[in-house]
């Protein structure tokens, strides 16, 4: 079903010509979608056509236009994932692209106001020239600000130090699925953007909740987030050190150290210490693989993972950052970290000792901009499991029952040989919430290892009802309408809330429903 | 034939989408106002012109889900200056290629005979005259008329052969540049030669256009010439013309029986051995654009071929492994070097340099068919230059001297662009 001529020359005149397109050869380009599909790369249902907005305005313009012609539309900002499209026939595709400014850096406040195509990377350049920081989400330095804040999950292993996306997020500018324009927290009263619950309306909870709206309910064309302070340079100078890029100058106060622990037990255990501790500006759960990976590719991965080194040196480790202001307040979280290590048995790898992986480390666990060299390159296909975010025991839980269920499809030789444990990410807002997700490598183009890495996920998402484990994080989105119905019972029936929301912002069903909710129960 | 885009199913699905292709290496990004590293992506926003968005598309066409006859997929595809930044960005977390993929997309449209109506004239002036610029063969030596040079059109060899290539033969305003080149080289005691009117195109624009037929008939000719010619080094000012020679013509499996050398690599040794002596100040601050050709495209490319095989389950492996070209061993530093080596110059760098280097614009056939995309792409190295202060930019490679002076000129933005021989010619 193409768009009727006249409506899309009715979108035209919003955009401009040069910013809409039906054409086979775009429309192709956005169908690649590897991450989160079912099968292969390619999405199932092609949209109608994509439009690049480029204000506030013509986001309205647009979605106006879709609710007189009952047209469903869905906002992307970077792309990456299959739940960036609409999964309906006949919708439309903004691809908000345009919508790419950095609007204000307040130091004294210490927030920006971002457009939804602002990469973390982008904002966190300008940030440090200030003094300040972002938080940057697992995924990478290269996602958007505004979407893991306003729409779609938002961990990352500097969450220690510097939250969550959706605990980040201040005021917010809301396009609604109607077309009308809703500001929350402190813009919707007038007075700026510094606050996201008020004075005016805080409707945190409707617009991501939990996980996010996933571009279901409308687009968030600007937010504020808040900003941390920065102790580093105002700019971070590199070097080449093939095939990475390092931090040419070590920087002061910073250490990065790989902690391996005799059991998982006393990994969490240390972990509540250092969150109580408030020490630390990263914490991350590292698994063999998941190094080994950031240090080899190829045979050369092969052969490290055979010597047994890394799983040897890593069972239970997480990788640990002290970034400190002064050289006291450094003293000072070494001999705190130095106790706690004491007294749960923790050892220092020496793999992280020497000045070459300080260098590295200190690059990725700042500009986080080597995740899918640990995630995609050995495969092809990635996805993630379990992640609910809760305490660490919950966390700790969650490695468990990850690392039972997987090693049992890496016998079965569909998915990649991780050592089963291949979790990521822990702490987040000193010791406050936590969270592990497990990740999975397979081949996204073997029919075998797809059906089978399908079948891990269906079978981890049993096992986060049975053993209490939380949502987990990207299941919902990723498995279809209707999914909600899977851990609805378990979750005081909250999808019930989701259709009343989406019936309430929605009335014309023109937000895709795909990854976020129908407005009815389907049978 | 060198382009097939079946070579490279596997690369193009496995790209991730993850956009690491639309900006430079994410460490080295500097500032939000120059962090885009995709001139097309950049100017026309749809992902369909990133280099992740090219991969899909060659991924479609191989699958049989494009057809070659889709008119923008044409636009698409010649919208793109093939500068590999996007490759070099790509290869900070991967193996994958993503430049040849665009050559072998291009070279698939030309092979169903869907080449662009512009690009008839091209090709036929490269067929009839042995240059992509519709001018004439036999006026190709005139930039050397009144020079002391050994001209082996008529007879004769010579051990350093200097190849001006087909701008700077050709440009009024730029064939001073081949003038300037050959004097240098003399007065540092060279003995040079050229070959006048019988040189001929590298080959770099069929090439890059996707006509591979035409760009073997140069390449061989040339390699077969050059052989002929006694030739131990030649020597190029053109940056395109050098990174094909290092990149692609080895692949032809001729013997090569010289070494191929730009002119900025020359110039350094030649200064660092003495023999050219620079003498004058230039009190000038100048910024160095690095020629995409002469950077992280000038890299020896070598296709692999073998076999995937799943070891640790699905941990997929090469055999043999691959050679990975991150761009990282072009020519940087000679250039740099040469503009350190002028006395009172001040010489500053700007944000996206050497294998992430923001294109000139003029590349991939560009500059020759949608010079209004070429001059926007200009317009913002001149931006990037501006902002750390440059009253001049300093070049290696003619097209992308060309564009940035048109783009100067056409945007009224007080900037000299000097192309680095003349930089050392003012100097002596």
């Amino acid at each position: 079903m193409a768009l009727a001529k006249d409506i899309y020359q009715q979108l035209e005149a919003v955009v401009g010509p040069e910013n809409i397109s039906g054409s086979s050869a775009v429309l192709w380009s956005y169908m690649y979608q590897p991450f989160g599909n079912i099968k292969g790369v390619w999405a199932e249902i092609m949209p109608e056509a994509v439009l690049l907005p480029k204000s506030t305005e013509e986001v309205v313009a647009v979605a106006k236009i879709c609710n007189r012609h009952h047209i469903v539309f869905k906002a992307m900002s970077t792309g990456w994932g299959i739940h960036n499209l609409p999964g309906v026939k006949g919708a439309i595709v903004l691809d908000l692209r345009r919508m790419n400014r950095i609007l204000e850096i307040d130091e004294k406040n210490m927030f920006a106001v971002v457009e939804p195509s602002v990469i973390c990377m982008q904002l966190q350049v300008e940030t440090l020239r200030k003094g300040l920081n972002c938080h940057i989400i697992g995924a990478g330095s290269n996602t958007s600000v505004l979407a893991s804040a306003t729409s779609v999950v938002g961990y990352g292993p500097d969450g220690l130090s510097m939250g969550f996306s959706g605990r980040n997020l201040l005021g917010v500018e809301w396009v609604l699925p109607t077309g009308e324009v809703l500001k929350l927290g402190s813009l919707g009263s007038g007075d700026g953007w510094f606050c996201g619950d008020g004075p005016g309306p805080s409707l945190r909870g409707i617009l991501r909740g939990w996980e996010g709206a996933w571009g279901g309910l409308g687009v968030i064309t600007k937010c504020a987030v808040k900003l941390f302070h920065w102790n580093g340079p105002a700019e971070l100078e590199m070097k080449n050190a093939q095939p990475n890029y390092t931090i040419k100058e070590p920087l002061k106060y910073f250490r990065a150290s790989l902690f391996n622990f005799p059991s998982l037990e006393k990994l969490g255990e240390a972990a509540y210490k250092l969150g109580e501790s408030e020490v630390g500006y990263f914490i991350s759960r590292l698994s063999p693989a998941f190094v080994g990976l950031q240090m080899a590719g190829g045979m050369n991965f092969v052969r490290l993972w055979e010597s047994g080194m890394p799983q040897q040196m890593l069972k239970y480790a997480f990788l640990f950052v002290i970034f400190a202001n002064s050289e006291g307040e450094f003293a000072y979280q070494q001999k705190v970290l130095e106790k706690i290590l004491e007294e749960t048995g923790g050892e220092a790898s020496p793999l992280a000792e020497t000045e070459e992986m300080q260098g590295l480390t200190a690059t990725s666990v700042i500009k986080v901009d080597a995740v899918t060299r640990s995630c995609f390159r050995s495969a092809g296909g990635f996805n993630t499991s379990f992640g609910a975010m809760d305490t660490i025991d919950m966390a700790m839980n969650q490695v468990r029952a990850g690392t039972v269920l997987k090693n049992q499809y890496i016998q079965k030789g569909v998915l990649m040989e991780d050592g089963g444990d291949n979790s990521a990410t822990l702490v987040f807002d000193q010791g406050h919430l936590a969270y592990t997700e497990v990740l999975l490598m397979y081949d996204n183009h073997d029919e075998k290892s797809t059906a089978g890495a399908m079948a891990y996920l269906a079978d981890s998402n049993q096992a986060c009802l049975k053993q209490a484990l939380g949502t987990p994080i990207f299941q919902l989105s990723q498995v279809g309408t209707g999914k909600h119905g899977l851990f609805s019972p378990a979750c005081f029936h909250y999808d019930k809330w989701q259709k009343e929301i989406k019936k309430a912002f929605d009335p014309n069903n023109t937000g895709d429903p795909t990854a976020y909710t129908e407005p009815e129960h389907k049978k | 034939m060198l382009l097939d885009l079946n070579d490279y199913r596997n690369d193009m699905k496995r790209c991730a989408r993850c956009s690491i292709c639309k900006w430079p290496p994410l460490a080295q990004m500097k500032s939000w106002r120059f962090s885009q590293n995709c001139p097309a992506i950049s100017r026309f926003n749809f992902h369909a012109y990133s280099g992740g968005g090219r991969m899909a598309l060659g991924l479609a066409l191989a699958e049989g889900k494009l057809d070659e006859t889709d008119e923008e997929l044409s636009n698409i595809v010649y919208r793109c200056t093939a500068c590999g930044a996007c490759d070099s960005s790509c290869k900070y977390n991967s193996e994958l290629e993503v430049l040849w993929p665009i050559y072998a997309t291009r070279a698939r449209l030309v092979g169903a005979g869907c080449f662009r109506e512009e690009h008839g004239p091209i090709i036929e002036s490269l067929r009839r005259e042995d240059n992509p610029l519709m001018k004439s063969k036999s006026e190709r030596g005139r930039w050397a008329e009144g020079l002391d040079v050994k001209d082996l059109s008529k007879g004769g060899q010579a051990e350093v052969i200097y190849h001006a290539g087909c701008l700077y033969s050709f440009d009024p305003e730029l064939s001073k540049v081949a003038r300037e080149t050959v004097t240098l080289l003399r007065s540092a005691g060279v003995e040079v030669g050229i070959r006048g009117a019988q040189e001929s195109c590298c080959g770099s624009m069929a090439f890059q256009l996707g006509f591979q037929g035409e760009f073997i008939k140069f390449a061989e000719s040339n390699i077969d010439d050059w052989n002929a010619l006694g030739a131990k080094k030649v020597v190029t000012s053109c940056a395109c013309g050098f990174g094909i020679m290092k990149a692609v013509y080895p692949l032809l499996g001729k013997k090569m029986k010289f070494e191929v050398v730009h002119i900025s690599q020359y110039l350094d040794e030649l200064i660092r051995e003495g023999k050219l002596r620079l003498s004058k100040k230039i009190p000038l601050r100048v910024t160095y654009h690095d020629p995409c050709n002469l950077g992280r495209k000038s890299e020896e490319y070598v296709p692999w071929k073998g076999t995937e095989k799943k070891v640790l389950g699905q941990l997929i492996v090469r055999e043999p492994e691959k050679t990975v070209h991150r761009g990282w061993e072009g020519v940087y530093d000679p250039p740099r070097d040469v503009i350190r080596a002028v006395p009172g110059i001040k010489f500053v760098e700007m944000e996206r340099i050497r294998e992430y280097a923001w294109c000139c614009g003029a590349g991939g056939g560009v500059k020759t068919t949608m010079d209004d995309f070429a001059l926007w792409t200009a317009g913002e190295r001149i931006a990037e230059a501006q902002s750390v202060g440059a009253e001049a930019i300093v070049t290696a490679c003619s097209w992308c001297e060309r564009n940035l002076k048109d783009a100067a000129a056409a945007q009224g933005k007080k900037m000299q662009v000097l192309d680095i021989v003349e930089l050392v010619k003012q100097a002596r």
